[in-house]
């Protein structure tokens, strides 16, 4: 009997792959957020205009609610390691460990001390101290994200390890390891993502207030910042960032840019397909508009470059979902467009001073916030399944890395548990969320006539 | 080097113990020291916003354990499959429970949190009580270091052990008792008002029943264990641990007459500080005992990773704790004092 419930393998891979990406919806958008509210921070100590804290208190609370749904979410990934990728663990633990412990003691012990500073402490800390741990807490998520993207780095591009005698890995370098060339590439874009999302929520939140005539100021302030870095930051994630990680891709891995592209056949001038399905069975891409030799150029600089196909490598080393891979890039680039032209037409709307007017789209910046979520996320599994069949590539086989001694039906089991939990806490989630938009930032005006107490209660 | 590393892991676990089991003490006793929905949300805010925190210490043993003793880490954690996943959703539930209940202000919805609250952390002293019994006692090594288990057989303390046995179960009655008394003897130095008052009695009460339980494991232990303390003896880890033991009791017990409250959590701090550090100086070098043949069980020099790995690892992890030392001191004066209802209610914004 061969089904997938014999596969344990698959059901390994399920429940890392779905708690992954649940996890990073939320800290995506968090290390998206800390610098828009560092930089609306030191906005009001410079300018002690109090539109800057009201923004600054409104986000840390949307901020605090995705960093507890994050951190909740997160300490079940290190554990899977252990749990469910054991013989993984074994074999490349005294590495990767390494990073995944940097990131507790450099990165989240710093987050943490300083998250509820920023959301409560306003009052205890004075403005400066305010200030400080908004800095604090930009810096530790993104020095987590360094650390995490080191460690998916050595797994798609391994580094600065040795072989052990018992045939474990060990670290050769640390310097190797942590500067990872990989890395550098990976957390440009990846970080720059993150703040196209934060953008794209910051813009979102503007447009919704605008729309219903609420919170002017506030309105006009998240539309006209949001708009702005969401531009830069969808540009940068193109290029050079994009641009670059498909480099590294197309040297390093050549099979998967092959496979991301539905290139079967190998050769110069080769093209980038607009559109196309890939048909596996038939070893060709379905119904193609092709822009000829755009591929050679983007991956190694020239039209005549020559592109390896799938076919010139052997079949056990293609990765296992092409279509997936295959669909997960091309909707990502083809997204990634998308905001690149929506942010640059209202960021030109804005200049000529007409954003606000436009109901059309004010409406579509509202509804546009999902779509970098899910642009990161094709991103991520363009890079996993890329990675395939290899949990360390050119190492060790993802299927030698699941956990042997726990049964098909364990695996299921805490799958399904993290898919209910999981359900309860996006309701939760986007519950509260709602609220705290729906309440919105606190005009001045509001604060001023109610007695002290009371004040105080709001606002810490 | 490896017993340096093997005194760093467990220093770490033990820390985490002590900060969020006063969490776990403090939580699951909130219904009992707290009535009114002010009273909860002061338990809440005592717990405070420093929790994720105290959480990191888990998250960076984890981590730690993986770089240094890879083939623990995975042989533990696969092992103990099922019931590290009940400790993973109970801490979801714990967190969400914090979060989530100050954000809107009704009865109902508060009380429902709570309960969840109580529950969770309630739980998680179990769960960690007789997490710490299974890694005492010894669990089904094989040859190949491998072990999965049941959550119980027959209770049985050798051979094909479960996760609850009678051993297993009087530890974590243990851990209930004694990190309800120390979250009590917490929330004693952190509130005020009839909290407080509660407390006060609570944590005297809970520390006598201590004595007795305390003496009952240790008993046990002896059966269960009668290789131990053996080595130990030679272990000057063992004796510091005994030495904080008898200063921290002597501590605890002369903070909570004279209600020198900031002297008893410090007792009670290092009492559990030094129970673990004892225990863990007895058990070395064997990290995980097999139950079924002694040759089995996986000792930390035969799990660790090499020694360049771990001279690696010996550059980065003194900076990452004393920074995280220093944002502890840093952020704890700010959040000094006991608790205010009106300014530190983490709701009701």
């Amino acid at each position: 009997m061969n089904s997938i419930f014999n596969d344990p393998g698959f059901w390994h891979r399920l429940q890392f792959g779905f708690t992954i990406v649940y996890h990073y919806l939320f800290p995506q958008l968090t290390m998206g957020l800390a610098w828009f509210i560092v930089y609306w921070k030191w906005r009001a100590l410079r300018t002690g205009d109090d539109k800057y804290n009201q923004a600054v208190r409104f986000w840390a609370k949307i901020f605090g609610l995705n960093f507890a749904v994050g951190v909740v979410t997160g300490i079940p990934m290190e554990f899977q390691f252990g749990t469910n990728w054991a013989d993984f663990s074994k074999y490349a633990g005294g590495v990767i460990g390494q990073t995944l412990a940097m990131e507790g003691m450099f990165a989240f012990f710093l987050e943490s001390a300083f998250v509820g500073a920023l959301i409560w402490g306003e009052k205890r800390l004075g403005p400066r101290g305010h200030f400080a741990a908004a800095i604090a807490v930009a810096l530790g998520s993104w020095l987590s994200g360094y650390f995490i993207l080191v460690t998916n780095s050595f797994m798609q591009h391994p580094v600065g390890y040795q072989i052990e005698a018992n045939g474990s890995l060990g670290i050769a370098s640390m310097s190797a390891y942590l500067l990872n060339p990989w890395a550098f590439v990976q957390f440009a874009h990846n970080q720059l993502a993150a703040v196209v999302t934060g953008a794209f929520v910051v813009t979102a939140i503007g447009a919704f207030y605008a729309l219903r005539g609420l919170h002017p100021v506030q309105a006009r302030l998240y539309l006209r910042e949001g708009t702005f870095v969401g531009l830069i930051a969808s540009l940068l994630v193109a290029f050079p960032t994009g641009d670059q990680q498909a480099k590294i891709v197309g040297n390093h891995q050549p099979i998967t840019l092959a496979a991301m592209e539905g290139k079967f056949e190998g050769g110069s001038m080769a093209g980038v397909a607009l559109i196309g399905q890939p048909n596996v069975a038939a070893q060709r891409l379905d119904n193609p508009i092709e822009v000829p030799g755009a591929l050679s150029f983007l991956a190694y600089g020239h039209f005549g470059s020559f592109v390896h196909g799938l076919n010139d490598f052997p079949k056990d080393q293609w990765p296992d979902n092409l279509e997936l891979l295959y669909y997960s890039f091309h909707i990502m680039i083809t997204l990634g467009t998308l905001f690149i032209v929506l942010m640059g037409f209202a960021t030109l709307q804005n200049w000529r001073g007409k954003l606000e007017s436009s109901r059309l789209l004010l409406w579509v910046l509202l509804l546009a916030f999902p779509y970098p979520y899910i642009a990161n996320t094709l991103g991520w599994m363009t890079a996993e399944f890329g990675r395939q069949p290899w949990l360390i590539y050119g190492l060790f086989h993802t299927r030698d890395g699941y956990s042997k001694v726990v049964s098909n039906g364990d695996a299921i089991f805490t799958l399904i548990g993290f898919t209910g939990l999981y359900f309860v806490i996006g309701l939760l989630f986007l519950g509260l969320t709602g609220r705290e938009i729906g309440k919105g930032p606190k005009e001045p005006a509001v604060a001023t006539i109610i007695s002290e107490p009371e004040r105080e209660a709001m606002l810490v | 080097m490896i017993a340096i590393w093997y005194a760093v892991v467990s220093f770490m676990l033990i820390i985490y113990v002590v900060l969020d089991g006063r969490n776990f003490g403090a939580g699951m006793l909130q219904w009992f020291v707290a009535k009114t929905p002010e009273e909860r949300r002061q338990v809440i805010a005592a717990i405070g916003p420093l929790w994720t925190w105290h959480e990191v210490w888990l998250l960076g043993f984890g981590g730690t354990l993986m770089a240094i003793f890879p083939r623990l880490m995975a042989s533990a954690f696969a092992g103990y499959y099922l019931a590290l996943f009940l400790i993973l959703w109970c801490l979801i539930l714990r967190g969400v429970s914090i979060e989530v209940g100050g954000h809107i202000n009704d009865r109902l919805w508060q009380g429902y949190w709570d309960f969840n609250f109580v529950l969770s952390n309630l739980l998680l002293a179990i769960l960690f009580g007789a997490a710490a019994g299974n890694v005492a006692r010894g669990v089904p090594v094989d040859a190949q270091g491998n072990f999965s288990m049941a959550f119980f057989t027959d209770f049985n303390v050798r051979g094909h052990v479960g996760l609850l046995d009678w051993y297993t179960v009087s530890i974590a009655i243990l851990a209930v008792v004694m990190l309800a008394a120390h979250g009590a003897t917490y929330l004693t130095l952190k509130t005020e008002g009839p909290v407080h008052d509660r407390c006060e009695i609570w944590a005297k009460y809970l520390w006598v029943a201590v004595v007795p339980l305390l003496a009952v494991v240790l008993i046990e232990s002896r059966i269960v264990r009668p290789d131990l303390p053996g080595r130990a003896l030679f272990n000057p880890f063992w004796w510091i641990g005994l030495i904080v033991i008898a200063a921290s009791a002597f501590t605890l017990l002369t903070g909570l007459t004279s209600g020198r409250e900031l002297r008893a959590f410090v007792g009670s701090s290092f009492l559990i500080v030094g129970l673990l550090a004892t225990g863990a100086a007895a058990i070395f070098p064997v990290m995980l005992l097999s139950t079924l043949a002694p040759e089995n069980s996986l000792t930390a020099y035969a799990v660790a990773s090499s020694s360049t790995t771990l001279i690696r690892a010996s550059f980065w992890w003194p900076i990452g704790f004393g920074l995280a030392v220093f944002y502890f001191v840093f952020i704890s004066r700010r959040y000094a004092g006991k608790v205010s209802v009106r300014r530190d209610t983490q709701g009701f914004y």
